[in-house]
């Protein structure tokens, strides 16, 4: 058995706890419950947001620059020291700017902050994951990965879906449930952090692959074969980081990227559209309103392939292809023309 | 073997704790370490011990059971395949006890619990003597010479002293620091663990530092040295016996290390587990009893005890290793795990510890004992006063981490949690912490000459070039010159640490010292000095040694090495 509590159907009595309306159950009053900190404002910010307050939580959200007024439960602030009076903070920001943001937000925590970040990011040429910034830049210990197939909108509107969180410590998973879980979303969780981190950067790189092959027009059977192949990449990466495999076949890895394929409007599948119909990554960028991670790790991730020799063919040409070094056609040449052996 | 007179001295030490009465033993004054009133405590200790273990374990019928079911039958294999003393005296209680668990009501198998408990307990709690230790001191530094030299203690005991044991080991590190530390809070040292050396030599260091004495756990087959033994009993040590597979065991390991660290006993472990069979720096730390520190942190806070409690990682860093030859032949049969315990080993050979001594102590500084910075139990850095300190270097209330809403908890879960990532941090501080021996260095480009002499050669192909590969001397001396210049622009880095000898010595001495270094002790010549050339004469033990650098191998290269060094760090993984 592995530890991902994802196909442990006795542990889901834990996400269902979570659900119910809080004042039919007799439970806590949410509203006294510890207010719920969301950094960053944008769409997928406030889809946490959303997604809290719709719980009952009363929610103060971080933006440097508020794109929404806030609401009776959602308070916005242009202030971080605001956020310490919240128990669990999630960090909604591109990875990139994650390590700064934090570094000033530590400033205001102890040890019983929570912190859980939702960025589809890995930093630098090393990959390291957004929990080893943000446990290196704040006193906070008790950190997780939130991931899965969570689009901001769905969030925001209250669609049926789900996410799994990577932590090793039990109050981070009871927080996100409480704060996140409910009806409508259905929180698991798993000890390998490791694994939910690399899964949700590289899920969101074949999402950009996938938006670029769909603007190539390819069909149904080879989009099959690049996300299977892919998955099987990004596992063995994962592996190699410190992950299990097992993770990527649960909700941070294939969940994550069927909803890409069901076409669940995220901006990584129109970026990669935008790219193979010739516009430049800025431009694509600009047109789809969202900071694209997957682009950002190609380059990191093709070096790791080269430097450490493993097999990840695909995932080492989107990189070329990305930059625009590759066009399409020359990619899925160069993949057909590869031996093939065992599965 | 020893024989007669010796054997007899070795059943009458290895007795369970021989100690001296307690009526005599002077009074502990203020001001006094810790450790000096155990032995008023111990019955406490126990008494304690066995509370803790029976509520945690004996609450839940089913699970009490469970408990029982495994020791016995786990203690009736061990004992009946052992079939010595302690069978004797042990065998016939664990069967009577299988035999009638079944009809048992859970009162009668709580009270089995409570005796079995008791007796791990008793095994496993040390002593500590201080007139014991105060002789200790006087003998000190004869003693490390002594304990490893049996017959000559007599002799040694009268000699005021052996100078040249205080040369052979260096300590270094924020010394100051720890004594000042070791006053405010309960220091828990995790150092690296090469040799069953380590805790004797640390032992010894401690004292001549002026830092307090610790407790450990030490492997109950070290406890058949007599001389070992009797000092391991006296001097705080606990026996932790590796043969035990009872579940029960551990658990009362656990609490017994917790309940250590929460009256504030100083302790060590050895994160690794068990010596590195390799000689490489340990990458992947089982933490195992280290991991109490977290809890007995917590739980002193829910008491309002605030006493903190420093993590103090180390190396231990030999010149040369007195069981080299055992170690790496057990790692390259790919037996360090199932051969746990090793019991035919240099260790336990009187002759072999003779011959390291009389080696050793001719050499300068054969080993460094180098301290990291002092952290807190979740990988904060603390000041000199004691504060754990923020990444902004504000000051933080440990306490934070084991509490939720204002309200300090036990969580064995999130304590696990707290010791995984401690389990992560740990290895980093041990590589940069490393201290380069010279031995060590020169190991390191003969081994990569030899790679580059064997190119595609798997590692057990390369390990039977005995005698077949040399390096002209010359050559040998630039790239070890080489060598060490960049290892000292990785320590300007903060990654690494440069020996004493490795870096004031000239690069030719450095290879005459290594080859002298390994000359007389080992079984067989690590390398050879042929006319011109440097012959490889033992690949395996060039290897243990250069071990030590595969996470630097790719650094020290140059263009033409690089190839090879690259093999050379794959070992690692």
């Amino acid at each position: 058995m592995n530890s991902t509590n994802e196909t442990d159907e006795t542990n889901e009595t834990d996400g269902t706890k979570a659900a119910g309306a809080p004042d039919e159950t007799g439970g806590p009053d949410p509203s006294s419950e510890p207010v719920v900190a969301v950094v960053g404002g944008g769409r997928f910010g406030w889809g946490l947001a959303d997604t809290a307050a719709r719980n009952g939580r009363r929610v103060v959200l971080w933006s440097r620059r508020p794109q929404r007024p806030a609401t009776d439960q959602i308070r916005v602030t242009q202030e971080l020291g605001d956020l310490a009076e919240a128990e669990l903070i999630f960090i909604a920001v591109p990875s990139p700017y994650v390590g700064a943001l934090a570094s000033q937000l530590g400033e205001h925590l102890d040890g019983q902050h929570l912190l859980v970040h939702v960025s589809r990011g890995m930093v630098g040429a090393e990959l390291r994951p957004l929990t080893a910034v943000l446990r290196q830049v704040t006193p906070c210990r008790r950190i997780g990965a939130l991931g899965g197939p969570l689009v901001a909108k769905a969030l925001s509107e209250g669609e049926p879906g789900g996410g799994v969180v990577g932590t090793l410590f039990p109050e981070v998973r009871e927080a996100v449930r409480e704060a996140l879980g409910g009806s409508s979303l259905r929180i698991y969780s798993t000890d390998d952090v490791a694994g939910v981190e690399v899964a949700m950067t590289l899920v969101g790189l074949l999402s950009v692959a996938t938006g670029y092959a769909r603007g190539m027009g390819v069909g149904p059977a080879t989009l099959a074969v690049m996300a299977t192949r892919g998955m099987a990449e990004a596992a063995r990466l994962g592996v190699l980081l410190g992950g299990k495999a097992e993770t990527f076949s649960g909700l941070a890895g294939f969940g994550d990227l069927l909803a890409a394929f069901a076409g669940d409007g995220r901006p990584e599948v129109a970026f990669g559209e935008a790219l193979a119909l010739g516009e430049s990554p800025e431009v694509a960028a600009k047109r789809v309103g969202a900071n694209i991670e997957g682009f950002a790790v190609a380059r990191s991730f093709a070096d790791l392939i080269e430097r450490v020799g493993v097999q990840a063919p695909m995932t080492h040409l989107l990189a070329d292809v990305l930059e625009g070094k590759m066009g399409g056609q020359a990619m899925m040449a160069a993949l057909m023309a590869r031996s093939v052996g065992a599965e | 073997m020893l024989a007669g007179p010796m054997s007899l001295l070795s059943r009458f030490l290895q007795s369970p704790p021989l100690r001296v009465p307690t009526l005599l033993a002077p009074k502990v004054r203020p001001g006094d370490p810790r450790i000096f009133s155990f032995n008023g405590e111990r019955p406490h200790i126990i008494h304690d011990l066995v509370t803790r273990v029976v509520e945690q374990q004996g609450r839940d019928p089913e699970r009490l059971l469970y408990h029982l079911n495994d020791a016995a039958n786990a203690e009736v294999r061990r004992l009946a395949s052992q079939r010595d003393a302690e069978a004797e005296v042990s065998l016939d209680f664990w069967r009577r006890l299988l035999h009638g668990l079944g009809k048992m009501d859970d009162d009668e198998r709580r009270e089995a619990l409570k005796t079995i408990v008791s007796r791990m307990g008793e095994d496993i709690a040390g002593n500590f003597d201080v007139r014991v230790f105060g002789a200790t001191r006087r003998m000190v530094p004869g003693v490390l010479t002594a304990i490893m030299n049996p017959s000559s203690l007599p002799r040694e005991l009268v000699r005021s002293g052996w100078p040249r044991v205080d040369s052979l080991v260096t300590a270094e590190g924020p010394i100051q620091r720890l004594r000042e530390l070791a006053k405010i809070g309960t220091l828990v040292l995790v150092p690296t663990h090469a040799s069953n050396l380590d805790s004797i030599a640390l032992g010894y260091l401690l004292d001549r530092e002026g830092l307090p004495p610790v407790v450990y756990g030490a492997g109950k087959n070290l406890f058949s040295n007599p001389i070992i033994s009797f000092f391991m009993h006296n001097l705080g040590a606990y026996r932790v016996d590796r043969r035990v597979r009872a579940r029960l065991y551990k658990d009362v390991l656990k609490a017994y290390s917790c309940l250590m660290i929460e009256r504030g006993y100083h302790s060590l472990f050895f994160p690794g587990g068990t010596r590195s069979r390799s000689g490489m720096v340990e990458t992947h730390l089982k933490l195992g009893l280290a991991g109490t520190a977290v809890e007995a942190f917590a739980r002193n806070v829910m008491v309002g005890d605030s006493r903190p409690v420093f993590i103090v990682p180390a190396t231990l860093n030999y010149a040369l290793c007195l069981e080299a030859e055992t170690l790496i032949d057990d790692w390259l049969k790919g037996a360090g795990q199932a051969r746990y315990i090793i019991e035919d080993d240099e260790f336990s050979s009187i002759d072999r510890m003779i011959a390291f001594m009389k080696k050793a102590t001719n050499l300068r500084s054969a080993m460094v004992i180098r301290f990291g910075e002092p952290l807190d139990p979740f990988g904060n850095p603390v000041d000199g006063d004691g504060r754990s300190l923020t990444p902004s270097g504000a000051s933080i209330d440990p306490a934070t981490y084991v509490s939720r809403r204002g309200v300090a908890s036990l969580d064995p879960a999130r304590d696990a949690g707290y010791t995984r990532e401690l389990g992560e941090l740990l290895p980093k501080i041990f590589s940069r912490e490393t201290v380069v021996m010279w031995t060590q260095l020169v190991a390191h480009v003969l081994y990569r000459h030899l790679v580059v002499e064997s190119p595609g050669v798997d590692l057990f192909g390369r390990q039977r070039r005995r005698g077949e590969v040399g390096l002209a001397r010359t050559r040998l001396v630039q790239e070890v010159g080489e060598a060490r210049d960049r290892l000292l622009e990785l320590e300007s880095a903060g990654e690494v640490r440069v020996g004493p000898v490795l870096r004031n010595t000239r690069p030719d001495e450095l290879v005459d010292q290594a080859l002298e270094a390994w000359r007389g002790y080992h079984t067989k010549p690590v390398a050879r000095e042929i006319g011109s050339e440097i012959v490889i004469e033992d690949p395996n033990l060039l290897l243990y040694y250069q071990n030590r650098l595969v996470g630097f191998a790719e650094a020290l290269a140059t263009p033409d090495t690089l190839a090879a060094a690259r093999e050379i760090a794959a070992l690692e993984a």
